[in-house]
């Protein structure tokens, strides 16, 4: 699981870092609100933490930037202040929950936790991109045609979907989507090769790019 | 129909020539298909079935199509009097056959018809071309050769046996649930879809393509 924390203060950062690290968590942390949303846009994330009070832009802007993008990752924000105001308007900008400075470590992590563990309830049920639609319910995937998909190959499918453009190494799809030990590079690109074909039987204008063990990306065909 | 019940047969004297043409076309198939057998060791099908529509079927058609019930009709107007299938192991299997029928001394290429790249809204799915078959017997407007038209369809084996239960179900009265029915043979369509490719993406694997 991936997290991204905005946070300035330099000491906390580090501390909150720290903790979500021991948790097996991978931590980018960066210090301002325009610095999350660039890490937004070029990363898939498990979750967003957004301090609100920060420099060059606030967590509350960072939010609505992100939401603007169609990035839907969950949300968590953290404020010194306990206004309620503060929260409301936090939450309508497109939070997911927030937690009030001081806060204790146990709490952050729990709600990381729940946060993290109720991502599919964010996701849309269909996921529409170019023209093509993927029924994550239904599980399938359609254009000119419509087919089923594999449990695993619509996971990957929605990671794609909602992140085009984005590269992901194999590694990467290996830790977010195999965990038995015996899964390495040949089952990830067996289920490329499978998405790859599959994109191509219903005559979508997208495809994977990338080599055999390297990293994948999806792209509008016409780019290609 | 009773302007046909006043007729001995649609095709007329004809029918044998239909079986006549029929053998030929399916030996030419065969032809090639062991010619690619001889150099691969691969099947390029896994079996293929023909069949001469019934008279009775071909009326019908000719009725439904707003045709005159006469020879030239069921010969020259509809273009299945014919009709042969070609049951395929594997989806690149198909395009391979497509391309030697392109090229089938003898004949040609009169329609293309993709409904595994566009299946049909109730989730059919088989790649259909219609070709002209020359032979030396004249045909019913008199041409020496004489052109003679056959359907060709081209399938996997989930894509057949989908096909035959969705046949069943076109001809069964009195279905309990028929839109839930359908809806389901729809999802199995795209499920069968999906290991057709599936089983071709592995196929690749193996061969290291």
């Amino acid at each position: 699981m991936k997290i991204l924390l905005a946070e300035d203060e330099t000491d906390l950062a580090e501390v909150i870092k720290a903790m979500l690290e021991h948790s097996s968590y991978t931590v980018d942390a960066v210090e301002n609100g325009a610095l999350a949303v660039e890490h937004a846009r070029s990363n898939a994330y498990d979750l967003i933490i957004l301090d609100i009070m920060m420099p060059v832009m606030t967590g509350l802007e960072a939010v609505k930037e992100i939401r603007a993008h169609g990035i839907l990752t969950p949300v968590l924000f953290l404020s010194a202040k306990a206004e309620v105001d503060d929260r409301i308007n936090g939450l309508d900008a497109g939070a997911d929950d927030y937690l009030t400075k001081p806060f204790a470590m146990g709490e952050l992590l729990a709600r990381v936790r729940a946060m993290t563990r109720r991502r599919a309830d964010y996701s849309p049920r269909v996921i529409t991109l170019h023209e093509v639609s993927l029924d994550t319910e239904k599980a399938e995937l359609s254009c000119k045609n419509t087919i089923s998909l594999a449990a695993k190959e619509i996971r990957l499918m929605e990671l794609f979907m909602n992140n085009p453009d984005l590269e992901f190494t194999t590694d990467d799809l290996l830790e977010r989507f195999w965990h038995d030990e015996k899964a390495d590079s040949d089952a990830v690109w067996m289920y490329i090769s499978f998405l790859r074909n599959k994109l191509k039987s219903v005559g979508a204008p997208l495809a994977i790019i990338g080599e055999e063990g390297g990293s994948y990306c999806l792209r509008k065909a016409s780019l290609i | 129909m009773l302007e046909y019940h006043n007729m001995e047969n649609i095709y007329g004297n004809y029918e044998k020539t239909l079986h006549t043409i029929a053998i030929d076309l399916v030996d030419k198939i065969n032809g090639y298909a062991n010619t690619y057998m001889d150099s691969c060791g691969d099947k390029l099908f896994e079996h293929l079935s023909w069949r001469i529509k019934s008279p009775e079927s071909m009326a019908d058609k000719c009725a439904k199509d707003g045709l005159p019930l006469n020879i030239h009709s069921a010969l020259k107007e509809v273009h299945d009097a014919i009709g042969l299938r070609i049951v395929c192991l594997f989806l690149d299997d198909i395009h391979k056959n497509i391309e030697q029928l392109r090229t089938l001394p003898g004949t040609r290429v009169v329609r293309e018809k993709d409904f595994i790249s566009s299946a049909k809204p109730n989730g059919y799915r088989s790649y259909h071309m219609i070709l002209a078959v020359e032979n030396e017997i004249p045909d019913v407007d008199g041409n020496t050769p004489g052109e003679y038209f056959a359907e060709i369809q081209l399938r996997t084996i989930a894509m057949d046996t989908w096909a035959a239960l969705e046949h069943e179900l076109k001809y069964k009265k009195d279905i309990h649930h028929p839109e839930l029915i359908s809806e389901e043979l729809k999802r199995c369509a795209g499920e069968l879809a999906s290991c057709d490719v599936s089983l071709q993406t592995i196929r690749e694997l193996i061969r290291g393509k």
